[in-house]
Formats: structure tokens, C-alpha cells, sequence
């Protein structure tokens, strides 16, 4: 399927934080308690669109485990967006969010956009970490910011799709140069070139138009 | 058993061998009508004893063997059988001979045969096969390749070429792919083959080799960059991957034979070339693999010919042996004495390597095959171990399970490794049977297991992955001190694959990136190009023995062939480089990075063919030889660490 840009995405976080769930409520619209502990790297993508322009997200979903780490770092590598992701019910997910987010910055490229998940916010009964902090940990260290549930799907499209806006604003500010394919973005073919021009797309002059 | 059947028909149990072999490497044959063997109704036409090969390049190393042509129906088949015992050299193995064996190779798949008179020696003759794999050297030590060629000709249509008066294109009417592919130009494997007699046709290698030594650093990453340089289509030509394929494999066993050739009969012959340069370039060159695929890269480019990819496959690996049907209860009995002890281990561990065990067997097997009950024990003694390390089980598990809530609530590390196995054994197989459902008792004897384990090797403690590597051996025990047991004697090979530094899994990684070094120097010079060298991407390969790239079936069977141990402990790796070679073409063709590359590997999940990649596996062991075993550093899993505290130091920093 063409597309006008398309985005890396890695999702990163703790062991059982619920990223493959995230991954998969997100592409199959599922909630798939049965699934298996990721190792290495799983794969998944979907289309969204984005200020009518269709837009491929290709998303990494990674192993959480602490001892994983020197393999799945290599992973991050000219991703645009990344989800932290934590679970609300686990306070020590939380409190490993800083060495998260110092991973990603040494490793991802410095213009990557990160939103903060605290994942599994149906299990409000069990909350060990309350929003404010998440929030307040977000603005910290300028991040985006959402409560999620892969379970009941709320706020799943929006935390995916609002990262992809995050980054397309980005591109439409001239923040990115989309040829360099570091920053994690690829235009397509029919794309539309961001202010600093685009790479292929033989229509682009064509406007907004996707086909 | 089949051996019996067929040994009226032939007066040598090698022969008989052959035959049974044989019929694989038909099966390479494009024609399926020919599929049958040869042994009904087959009359030997032309039978030659003492034609040898040299493997290496000492003149008194030869393996002698007999040369014969069967005609079976309408069509022609070539064999060569080494003598059994009769090599001049004791150190020639049976691996070597079996190296070399030609078994009924049918002349549909032969495209031509190059005759050589030296001036001084014995006459010889390489046969090219259409492929393009050329069979070493055949020396006729008490003459007759005149004989042979003209045996040939009453039976199938032998054209002397107009270029060179020497070679014979082998013609097969009754196939029109054959034909198509003998009717090509002489593909530039011959010369690679060849002898010092045809130092024009060499030289001409060597010019090319020049040439490109001229643009570039080294041969091998050249090789590579013309790769990239050929228009997309043309990379994924399956014959032209295929040949690059079997001839490296090839030429590793050819670098022997040409060295031979030079030694033999000297190199002072009047062409341009001295001995010594020549060695030089031989020496530059590094390996033959390089040399080889340069020049099957400029052949295959003027072959318009593509086999299509069945062909391919069957064709992937001219010496691999056929896998055979798994180990039956039967069969099994003839391994044991009256009392249960098993007589011959080498023996069985070699039957279950090429066709693994009924599932019904597996609860019998594994045990031994892993090491936990000895393969000496009687059934009783067995019985006596199973209940004695039962108890052993018990205590250990009563450790933990002994600790009340008050002291786990002062335990963290115990709250912390319990919260993680029970979060993990949630997520293991559940879409199976044996562990589907809610509540499902299987899965908190998972638990159990996993947690015992920790206690049983507390500073290894539990680590994403063990699950997956313990569920099909409590599916196979159903037993839960049994299965126990067997993840124990595993985790003896396995355990520094979840070394918290990954330091096991490194050096595994790094290992095999000498292995692919050594059989693909090509893809490894790729690799190298494209910042892959880490080889990240075979990560959860190794770590789970391939877990997630086969369903549990063919795991439980990949698994059983891999713990046998039998050519190599360190076999998973040229499972690697098996599967890698088969997508070798692709991955280089499409020109993948890092990302690619590692979501290509994933996706290849479900999709590998288990039986045509051990046999592949198999002959890059054999073909690698003790160069291979060389290549992986001592202490690599699943080899016991050395204790001289100078392993596998990573000093090479291509690797992490
Ligand atoms: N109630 C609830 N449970 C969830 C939610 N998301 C995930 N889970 C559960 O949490 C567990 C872990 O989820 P995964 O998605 O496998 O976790 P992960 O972050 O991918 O873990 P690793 O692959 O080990 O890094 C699973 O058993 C899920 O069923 C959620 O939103 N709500
Ligand atoms: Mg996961």
C-alpha cells in the first residue's frame, strides 16, 4: 500500500508492562491475553492517516527484560517515535522510567518523539502510581503523556496516532530532513515532501493527494 | 533392512550404500520420471578400479575407488565408490570418504566432462555437473578415460566442444531443461576446477581477479559491491544463487584438489605463471569461496536459464544425506541389551541425528540423550535414578515452598523471581493443548519447575527464555521431577545463554561469524559493509534452539537432533549458516540493512524448512571440518567453559 511518509516507531518498557498487548489492540484491534513473551523483537505495522495523508507505522516491539538490554538497544536506531510504556500497578515499572528514557536518549536519535504510557489503567484498583505522577514525570522530561489500557483499548489509537501527529508536525516544521533516513522516517512514493524536500516521490507536486 | 534388499544386486556393500544414497541425488535430477533408483534392471556398462582423488595435496594421499556406469532403463548414471579401508593414508576418514562418494549421479545432471593429459602423471577427467559444481579431479590410474568416453557416447550424446577439443558437453535429450542448460556456454567453473594444464583459462581467472583487486580493497567485499551494481532482477535468479551456492560449498572441497594437481605434477610448465605466483594468488585469494563466487557471478550472468526454486531446493546440497523417517519402538529395541542399556550411544545418537524419535520414544530418549540417566543404565537402574532424584526434587522445591508469606515479604529478590516466572508461564505456549485455558494445572507445574530451578542454581536464577525451553520437556515427560531433571541436564549446555551479561550468547553470536566468514565470505564481507556483524538478528535463534522458528513438532525434533551432538555440539550454529545461505541471495539481492535484515529473520519464523536445513547444516559441518571447529572459540556454549580464564576473550571488537 503507498503511503506519504513512514514512521519507526519502538515501544520500550519493563518485562510484562503490557507492549505487545499495546501492539496488538493497536493493529488487531484485540485484546489477546494468549500470546507469547517477547524475545528479541516483534514486528507489527498499521496505517493511520494523518492531516489526510496516509501515513505507514512501523512499530518494534521489544523484549522488556532487564538483561535483554544490550541486545535490544541496537534496536532504537533511527526510530522517530518511541512508547514508554509502564504499568500503573507496578510501582517499580515507574521507577525504572529514567534509566528508559537514558537508553533511548543515548542510543535513538535526539529528535525522537517519546510518549509516556502508564498501561493497564483498568485496573484502577490495583493503581500504584497515581496520573499526576506520570504527568508530572512527563513534563519533566518532555514527553507526551497518557494513561492507556490495552485492555479495554481506551486510549490506545490515540496515544499511537498522537505521537504520528507529534512527528508529522515535526516534518511540517522542518525539524526533520525526511531524506535522512536516520530520523526514522521514509517518504513514499505519491508523498507529500516536507519543507526540506523529499527524497522520492515522483508526485509529489500532485498536492495533497495519496493514491 | 534396505541394505539386505539391495545387496544381491551388487557385489559391494559400497555400492549397496550408494544406491540407497543414491536415490537422493537423483531426486536433484529435474526429471521426476527418474526418481526411481537405478537398481532395477540396472546393467553396469563401463567399470574402472583405481581411479583416485587426491583430497589434499600430498601426492601419497589418495583415495582409490571404483568407477562405474549404470544403465538402468534409458538412462545413464555415473558412480564413483572409494575402497573401504584401502586408502594409502589411514587418516583419511570415513567423513572424508563419504565426502567425496559419488553417488549415482545421472547424466541429465551432468553438463559436461573436461578430459586433461598432462604431459607428466596420469590422465584425469573433472565432470561438471549442470549445475555447475564440478566433481574433484578423477585420476585413471591404470588408464581407460578413452574407454569411458566412448561408453558414454553409445549411451547418451556426447558433443565435443568447438573451443576446446577436451571437453565433451554431455547431452540428455529426453530432457528439455537439460538440453537448454548443456547448450549454454561452458560455465567458468571448469577452469576453477581444473588443473595446472589449462593455465590459460586460469590466467584468465586471474585477470579478472586483477581487475577487480584494482577498484577495490579486497576481492571479497568486491564481490559484493558488484552484487549491488547488477540490476534487481538478475539477483534473484535462483540458478545463478544457486551455483554461487554449491560451488562455494564445493570449492572448499576442490581447493583441495586443485592443490593436489599443482603438487602432483609440478608447476613448471610453459606459461606465464611460476609456481610461486600462482601460490601467491592462490594465498591472497584467502579462501576459495571468494575466489569461486566471483567467478560463478560472471557465468551465471550469461545464463538465461533459471531452474525454478523446487528444483533449487532439491538441488541445494549435492552431498547432504538424505534425512531419514524418525527412530520407531521397533527399531529402538535394537539398541538395548536384554536389560536396557544401550549398546552402541554413538550409534544411536547417529540414527536419532538423521531421523530423530517418534514422539512416543521421546519420553524414553531425551533423558538419555541429555545426559540425565547414563546410557549404560540398565531399565531398573533407571527406575532407581527416577526415584531417588525424585525425592532430590522435592527437597529442593521444598526450599521455596517452605518460605511463608512473612519472610517473602522480607525476600525480595524471592517476591521478585516468583512475580517473573508466574508473569512468564502466562505467556508460554498457551495456544497449545497441553497448556490452554484457564487454571490449566500444566502451567503452574511450569511455575514450579522454573522456581525450584532457581533455587537448584540460585546465582543463574530464572531468565526470559528458560520457559520456552522448558515446555515441550514437561509435554514430553509429563512428569514433573522427570521434566525437572531434563531441564537441569540442559541447562548444563545451555545455562550461559542466560548469563545475566550475555556473554554466553555473544560468544555464540561470535562464533558464528567466523563460521559464515569460513562458508560464505561473501555474505560475510556483506555483513561486515552493512554494520550486521553483531549478528543480532540470529539472537532468539540461538538463545531458544529455535523455539519460535518451527512449530513444537518440528522444535521437539530439531531439538533431539541438535542434542545428540553428534557432528558437532556446536551443530545450531551451522544451522545458522544454513539457513542464512538459503537466503543468502535474497538478503544480499535486496540489499537489506540492519532493520530489514532483522524483520526479514522474523518473519522467516514458520516458513524454514527443517529437514532440507539440517541437511544443509550437516554438510557445511562436514565441509567445514575441523577448519570450522577451529573457528569457534573454545568455551563456546554449549561446550563447557575452560578453565584457563583465557577464553573467548572477544578481542576482535568487529563483534559488541
Ligand atoms: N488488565 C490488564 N492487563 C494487561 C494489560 N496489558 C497487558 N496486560 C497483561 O499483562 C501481561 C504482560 O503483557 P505483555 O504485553 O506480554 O507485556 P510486555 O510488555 O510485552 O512484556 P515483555 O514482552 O516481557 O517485555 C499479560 O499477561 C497481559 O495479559 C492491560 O491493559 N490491562
Ligand atoms: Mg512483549
Amino acid at each position: 500500500m503507498s503511503y506519504a511518509y513512514l514512521f519507526k516507531y519502538i515501544i520500550i518498557g519493563d518485562t510484562g508492562v503490557g507492549k505487545s498487548c499495546l501492539l496488538l489492540q493497536f493493529t488487531d484491534k484485540r485484546f489477546q491475553p494468549v500470546h507469547d513473551l517477547t524475545i528479541g523483537v516483534e514486528f507489527g505495522a498499521r496505517m493511520i492517516t494523518i492531516d489526510n495523508k496516509p501515513i505507514k507505522l512501523q512499530i518494534w516491539d521489544t523484549a522488556g527484560q532487564e538483561s535483554f538490554r544490550s541486545i535490544t538497544r541496537s534496536y532504537y536506531r533511527g526510530a522517530a517515535g518511541a512508547l514508554l510504556v509502564y504499568d500503573i500497578t507496578r510501582r517499580e515499572t515507574f521507577n525504572h522510567l529514567a534509566s528508559w528514557l537514558e537508553d533511548a536518549r543515548q542510543h535513538a536519535n535526539a529528535n525522537m518523539t517519546i510518549m509516556l504510557i502508564g498501561n493497564k489503567c483498568d485496573l484502577a484498583h490495583r493503581r500504584a502510581v497515581s496520573t499526576e505522577e506520570g504527568e508530572q514525570f512527563a513534563k519533566e522530561h518532555g514527553l507526551i503523556f497518557m494513561e492507556a489500557s490495552a485492555k479495554t483499548a481506551q486510549n490506545v489509537e490515540e496515544a499511537f496516532i498522537k505521537t504520528a501527529a507529534t512527528i508529522y508536525k515535526k516534518i511540517q516544521d522542518g525539524v526533520f530532513d525526511v531524506s535522512n533516513e536516520s530520523y526514522g522516517i521514509k517518504v513514499g512514493y505519491g508523498g507529500i515532501p516536507g519543507p526540506s524536500g523529499g527524497r522520492d516521490g515522483p508526485s509529489a507536486a500532485a498536492g495533497g493527494c495519496c493514491s | 533392512m534396505l541394505e539386505s534388499e539391495l545387496h544381491d544386486l551388487s557385489d559391494d556393500a559400497d555400492y549397496a550404500a550408494s544406491q540407497q544414497q543414491g536415490s537422493a541425488s537423483m531426486m536433484l535430477g529435474s526429471d521426476s520420471a527418474k526418481q526411481s533408483s537405478p537398481r532395477d534392471g540396472a546393467e553396469i556398462v563401463f567399470q574402472k578400479d583405481n581411479v583416485a582423488i587426491h583430497p589434499t595435496q600430498f601426492a601419497s594421499e589418495r583415495i582409490s575407488g571404483r568407477l562405474k556406469l549404470i544403465k538402468q532403463s534409458s538412462s545413464l548414471f555415473m558412480t564413483w565408490i572409494p575402497y573401504k579401508g584401502h586408502n594409502s593414508e589411514a587418516r583419511l576418514s570415513d567423513k572424508d570418504r563419504s565426502l567425496y562418494t559419488i553417488r549415482a549421479v545421472p547424466f541429465t545432471d551432468i553438463r559436461s566432462i573436461r578430459r586433461h593429459n598432462p604431459a607428466l602423471g596420469w590422465q584425469y577427467i573433472i565432470v561438471v555437473l549442470s549445475s555447475g559444481l564440478a566433481h574433484p579431479p578423477l585420476y585413471f590410474y591404470s588408464g581407460g578415460v578413452k574407454e569411458f568416453l566412448a561408453t558414454i557416447k553409445q549411451h547418451v550424446l556426447l558433443v565435443r566442444s568447438a573451443e576446446d577439443a577436451n571437453i565433451f558437453l554431455v547431452n540428455d535429450f529426453q530432457n528439455t531443461l537439460q538440453r537448454t542448460l548443456s547448450s549454454l556456454e561452458l560455465p567458468r567453473a571448469v577452469p576453477l576446477a581444473c588443473g595446472p594444464s589449462d593455465m590459460s583459462v586460469d590466467e584468465s581467472i586471474l585477470n579478472e581477479n586483477q581487475e577487480r583487486a584494482d577498484n577495490g580493497v579486497n576481492s571479497g567485499s568486491l564481490s559484493v559491491t558488484q552484487f549491488h551494481g547488477r540490476p534487481r532482477h538478475k539477483a534473484h535468479d535462483p540458478a545463478r544463487d544457486l551455483s554461487i551456492q554449491v560451488l562455494e560449498k564445493f570449492s572448499l572441497v576442490t581447493k583441495f584438489a586443485r592443490e593436489t594437481t599443482s603438487q602432483l605434477f609440478g608447476e613448471n610448465h610453459s606459461n606465464g605463471f611460476s609456481a610461486n605466483e600462482r601460490r601467491t594468488h592462490i594465498q591472497a585469494n584467502l579462501d576459495h569461496s571468494k575466489n569461486s563466487s566471483n567467478v560463478v557471478e560472471n557465468t551465471s550472468e550469461k545464463s538465461p536459464v533459471a531452474l525454478d526454486s523446487h528444483e533449487f531446493d532439491n538441488l541445494s546440497l549435492i552431498w547432504g544425506k538424505p534425512r531419514q523417517p524418525p527412530l520407531g519402538s521397533e527399531e529402538w529395541i535394537i539398541f538395548l541389551d536384554s536389560e536396557g542399556r544401550v549398546t552402541d550411544s554413538e550409534a544411536l545418537r547417529k540414527r536419532v541425528f538423521y531421523g530423530g524419535l517418534d514422539h512416543e520414544l521421546r519420553n524414553e530418549v531425551w533423558g538419555l540423550l541429555l545426559g540425565y540417566y547414563p546410557y549404560e543404565s540398565t531399565y531398573a537402574e533407571r527406575e532407581f535414578l527416577k526415584s531417588v532424584k525424585k525425592l532430590e526434587y522435592e527437597n529442593i522445591k521444598n526450599q521455596w515452598q517452605s518460605i511463608s508469606s512473612a519472610q517473602a515479604k522480607r525476600f525480595t529478590k524471592f517476591r521478585e523471581r516468583k512475580g517473573l516466572i508466574e508473569k512468564d508461564v502466562v505467556r508460554t505456549d498457551r495456544s497449545l493443548a497441553f497448556y490452554e485455558g484457564d487454571d490449566n494445572p500444566n502451567i503452574n507445574i511450569l511455575r514450579d519447575i522454573l522456581l525450584t530451578y532457581s533455587f537448584y542454581n540460585f546465582d543463574l536464577g530464572y531468565c526470559q527464555g528458560m520457559s520456552d525451553l522448558l515446555s515441550p520437556i514437561l509435554f514430553v515427560m509429563d512428569d514433573e521431577s522427570e521434566a525437572f531433571w531434563c531441564f537441569v541436564a540442559l541447562m548444563e549446555r545451555l545455562g550461559p545463554n542466560f548469563n545475566r551479561d550475555q556473554n554466553g550468547m555473544h560468544s555464540q553470536l561470535f562464533a558464528l561469524s567466523k563460521l559464515v566468514e569460513l562458508l560464505d565470505s561473501p555474505l560475510h564481507n556483506y555483513f561486515k559493509q552493512r554494520d550486521c556483524l553483531n549478528y543480532f538478528f540470529c539472537f532468539r535463534w540461538i538463545l531458544i534452539q529455535f523455539k519460535r522458528e518451527f512449530e513444537y513438532e518440528k522444535t521437539m525434533r530439531l531439538w533431539e537432533v541438535l542434542w545428540t551432538h553428534y557432528p558437532s555440539e556446536h551443530l545450531h550454529l551451522y544451522v545458522c549458516v544454513a539457513i542464512l545461505k538459503r537466503y543468502r541471495g535474497k538478503i544480499m539481492g535486496e540489499v537489506m540493512d540492519f532493520d530489514t535484515l532483522l524483520k526479514f529473520i522474523n518473519e522467516l519464523s514458520g516458513h524454514i524448512d527443517l529437514d532440507a536445513t539440517l541437511r544443509d547444516a550437516e554438510a557445511l559441518c562436514i565441509c567445514a571440518g575441523e577448519n570450522g571447529a577451529a573457528r569457534i572459540p573454545p568455551g563456546t556454549p554449549p561446550s563447557l567453559p575452560v578453565d584457563d580464564g583465557s577464553f573467548y576473550v572477544q578481542q576482535d571488537d568487529e563483534v559488541l
